[in-house]
């Protein structure tokens, strides 16, 4: 009698710690996902939400206040986007914070920001539509920046082009006897020449960075959070891109100036010297070769600028050092 | 047709039965009647229907066709309600025991008074309960456990687990088989004893000749599906048929 | 011709189990109710196996933390193991890991009890006494697994998430708390709630198949012995394909 008393203790035992425990774990989710304790709805609209779903979390300044309870779609152009929101913050969050749909960490799921501004407001209350911002989607940002540096990558092979071709024109040895032209053109090669060599280092550390980022690793990887990495990503982008146009210019120049020069040497208008006189020519040649250098070093200011970018800074200093070490 | 001088009441009445297994006939248009405080053996070869005989009798095989009466009531036209009711006054002793090996003796002997039209005081249990191990010498066992025991032990734990009800009828399937021929002749005098004791009826299957010899008040020859032969042993043993014969050598 | 026969045996055996299952659910309501027997077959079925299941469980974290690590490095998201760890126990391996070690332990002793109170003559003589065997043995053992899987599984999961916050702390240092911070965080009720679920059906499989085989056993030791045997592998397989429906029904309904 005595024994079956025990056992059955012990299976009483067993059954309500299994019972407690599922308890527990469905009162800890519960928690997660708001279900239990008071809270209040607040809503907003975008145009378009990311893949953001029912259950996403909610942050305010970085903690985390409320669940996305649905996502609807109110029309072609526009989805609205209702939350769940802790009670706690009622009194602190305000009608003109902005709400913006950004991704946690690189790779994680899709959150919604909201984020205080500093001018004075009424607090948010039940059911308020906030603002929103047009947030900037990282995916499609680092896309662009690989698709940008290809493109760069692409008028560097012409600008090395536009070299030879610049080295093997015979009107342009001719006309190095001219002291004037001889030193500039000099200074120009030079100046493309670094330029190019730039481009070509430049193009293949932004691609392994991009990489990188992709892959969510290395110490840029792991620094860097949504916002702050989109804007820097916007920057570099815009960088490349400025070189981009520069070093287009850069190269027509060329093209031009060597164009010039050979037709004029090679329809025979008059001997090389005779040439050289006319003061006409040397200041058209002059002048396209001073365009060169400044088209240079804007590429260069441009890409000085990436260099300082916050994305790229932590990369290129740990880039200096291992050159420095080899 | 059988001359019965203790009582005349008949408690079992079969007739016509018939059983088959696909087309195995086991029986074939069986017939027997066990009167009140009547002992009969049925004789038979190994396979010949002794077994599927008594399970059509206590309700665990349904016959193909035929009647079986208890106490007068046709058990086959019975509800289970009303079948558990007559089971409780038949003890089955199985062929191989059947004890419930996962259970004391004690609830070995307890399982059929579980019934739920049946309410027994805890008292009242636990006097059954020695009551029927006394019977059969085995008092001391009460908590032990089946595979503790010899098997002469087993068949004699079964045995007073048939009897906790005090049956009017006792169904034995073969109770001596596979017992050494000492603890056999145990057996037959428990047997003997039980009938003299609660006044019961039995049908005792086998085809150990000390059963018939000790144990029968009639005898009945299973061959074929077909009751063969019945009578005395005094009578059958004196028989010049073949048939019947090969079973007193 | 041989072919036609095996299928008609499979056939045949789908059936008559799916006809003892019918039985099953129409008996187990009605009186009368073998209440003690079924807490009995609680205690040896449910808190019984759970040394077994636990000890399992906790390898079964463990091993899983320690093997999702290197890659999990490697895509530098070492702080996710928590998350996908608890994932991975919770909604699956938990669930069926149990089932079948619980298969394997109690579908193999119901099918070789039953078989053998088969072969022994038992069961006749708890009908001859008056007890329906099929509610006194199938019943209260069917309801056992049913029930006692479920709590099995989140006995579990539990240890399993133990021995996964033991893994995470041998090459890295994880408090407590936010071990289960970021394992909860990770979970929702859709996560746990259908993966509770298909456990009892897991369980009742492993009872039911048992149960029958053992019932339904045939005369001789080398019976008993093909009971406990085929109980084990036909619940095991029935666990897969449980899965597998319930894997669908939940992606139907929108639960995934
Ligand atoms: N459940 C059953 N299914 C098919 N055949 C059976 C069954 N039970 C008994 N038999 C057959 O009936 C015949 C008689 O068996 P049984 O009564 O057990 O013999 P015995 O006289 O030795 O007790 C045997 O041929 C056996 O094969
Ligand atoms: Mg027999």
């Amino acid at each position: 009698m005595k024994n079956i008393f025990f056992k059955n203790v012990k299976l009483g035992v067993f059954v309500l710690s299994g019972l407690l425990l599922l308890i527990l774990l469905l009162y800890m989710i519960g928690r997660n996902r708001n279900m239990f304790g008071s809270n209040f709805n607040l809503r907003a609209r975008f145009e378009n939400v990311q893949g953001l779903k029912a259950g996403n979390n909610v942050r305010f300044s970085g903690i985390d206040i409320g669940t996305v309870k649905e996502v609807k779609i109110i029309n072609d152009t526009l989805m609205e986007v209702e939350m769940i929101i802790d009670k706690k913050v009622k009194n602190i969050l305000k009608k003109n914070a902005i709400v913006s749909i950004t991704t946690d960490g690189l790779v994680g799921n899709k959150i919604v920001n909201i984020t205080a501004v500093k001018s004075p407001s009424l607090y948010a209350e039940e059911n308020d539509i906030l603002p929103s911002k047009k947030s900037i989607d990282t995916d499609v940002m680092l896309r662009t920046l690989s698709k940008t540096n290809n493109d760069i990558a692409e008028i560097a092979n012409n600008l090395k082009l536009t070299i030879n071709k610049l080295n093997s024109s015979e009107g342009l040895w001719t006309l190095l006897n001219d002291k004037t032209i001889s030193k500039n053109i000099d200074n120009a090669l030079a100046e493309v020449n670094s330029a190019s060599n730039n481009i070509n280092n430049i193009s293949r550390d932004i691609r392994t960075i991009t990489k990188d980022i992709k892959k969510g690793k290395g110490t840029i990887g792991k620094l860097i959070r949504d916002t702050l990495l989109s804007k820097t990503i916007e920057e570099a982008v815009n960088n490349i891109k400025n070189a981009g146009v520069n070093i287009l210019k850069l190269s027509s120049d060329l093209d031009n100036t060597v164009l010039n020069i050979d037709t004029i040497i090679n329809n025979g208008e008059g001997t090389v010297h005779a040439l050289m006189k006319d003061s006409g020519i040397v200041i058209k040649i002059n002048k396209s070769l001073d365009n060169i250098q400044e088209g240079s070093k804007g590429f260069s200011d441009n890409m000085n600028a990436l260099k300082h970018n916050i994305l790229f800074r932590g990369y290129f200093r740990k880039l200096e050092k291992s050159r420095q070490k080899q | 047709m059988i001359e019965n001088d203790q009582n005349n009441t008949i408690v079992l009445k079969i007739r016509n039965l018939n059983k088959a297994f696909g087309d195995n006939k086991v029986l074939s248009d069986f017939n027997l009647e066990l009167y009140k405080n009547q002992n009969i053996v049925v004789l038979g070869k190994s396979g010949s229907g002794k077994s599927v005989l008594i399970k059509c009798i206590i309700g665990l095989l349904k016959p193909d066709s035929g009647s079986i009466e208890i106490f007068n009531k046709n058990s086959l036209d019975l509800n289970t309600d009303e079948l558990d009711k007559i089971r409780a006054k038949i003890g089955f002793l199985f062929q191989s025991n059947a004890l419930y090996d996962s259970m004391t003796v004690r609830d070995n002997l307890e399982f059929p008074l579980r019934r739920h039209w049946i309410s027994y005081s805890q008292d009242e249990i636990q006097k059954m309960v020695v009551q029927a191990l006394t019977d059969v010498q085995l008092a001391h066992t009460i908590d032990m456990m089946p595979v503790e025991l010899s098997g002469g032990m087993r068949k004699r734990i079964a045995l007073a687990r048939t009897l906790i009800l005090k049956p009017e009828i006792i169904l034995y399937d073969e109770p001596t088989t596979g017992l050494d021929p000492i603890t056999g002749k145990e057996i037959i005098n428990l047997m003997v004893e039980i009938k003299n004791k609660y006044n019961t009826s039995s049908l005792i299957i086998s085809h150990d000749i000390k059963c018939v010899k000790y144990a029968s008040d009639n005898v009945i020859i299973l061959l074929e599906g077909k009751c063969y032969a019945s009578g005395k042993y005094e009578d059958l043993i004196l028989s010049k048929d073949e048939k019947v014969k090969q079973f007193f050598e | 011709m041989k072919n036609t026969s095996s299928i008609n045996i499979f056939l045949k055996e789908v059936g008559e189990t799916s006809g003892f299952g019918w039985r099953f659910l129409t008996q187990w309501f009605r009186p009368r109710y073998e209440i003690k027997e079924f807490i009995k077959q609680c205690y040896i079925i449910g808190y019984k196996s759970l040394p077994l299941i636990g000890l399992t469980g906790f390898i079964m974290g463990l091993v899983l933390t320690m093997q999702l690590r290197p890659t999990m490095v490697d895509y530098g998201v070492e702080s996710q193991i928590p998350a996908i760890v608890g994932i991975a126990i919770i909604r699956e391996i938990g669930p069926v890991i149990t089932a079948l070690i619980f298969a394997g332990k109690i579908g193999s002793s119901i099918g070789a009890e039953l078989g053998s109170m088969k072969v022994t003559e038992q069961i006749d003589a708890m009908e001859v006494s008056g007890t329906n065997p099929f509610k006194y043995l199938v019943v209260s053992r069917i309801l056992a697994t049913t029930f006692m899987l479920p709590v099995l599984v989140i006995l579990s999961d539990t240890i399993s998430l133990y021995g996964a916050y033991l893994g995470v702390n041998i090459r890295n240092v994880t408090s407590f708390q936010l071990f289960w911070i970021q394992v909860f965080d990770s979970l929702s009720f859709n996560d746990v709630l259908p993966a509770f679920i298909k456990t009892y059906f897991f369980g009742f499989a492993v009872g039911l198949i048992g149960c029958y085989k053992g019932y339904n056993s045939n005369k001789g030791t080398e019976g008993v012995g093909k009971s406990a045997n085929s109980s084990v592998v036909v619940s095991s397989v029935l666990i897969f394909i449980i899965d597998l429906l319930a894997v669908q029904i939940t992606d139907l309904l929108g639960f995934n």
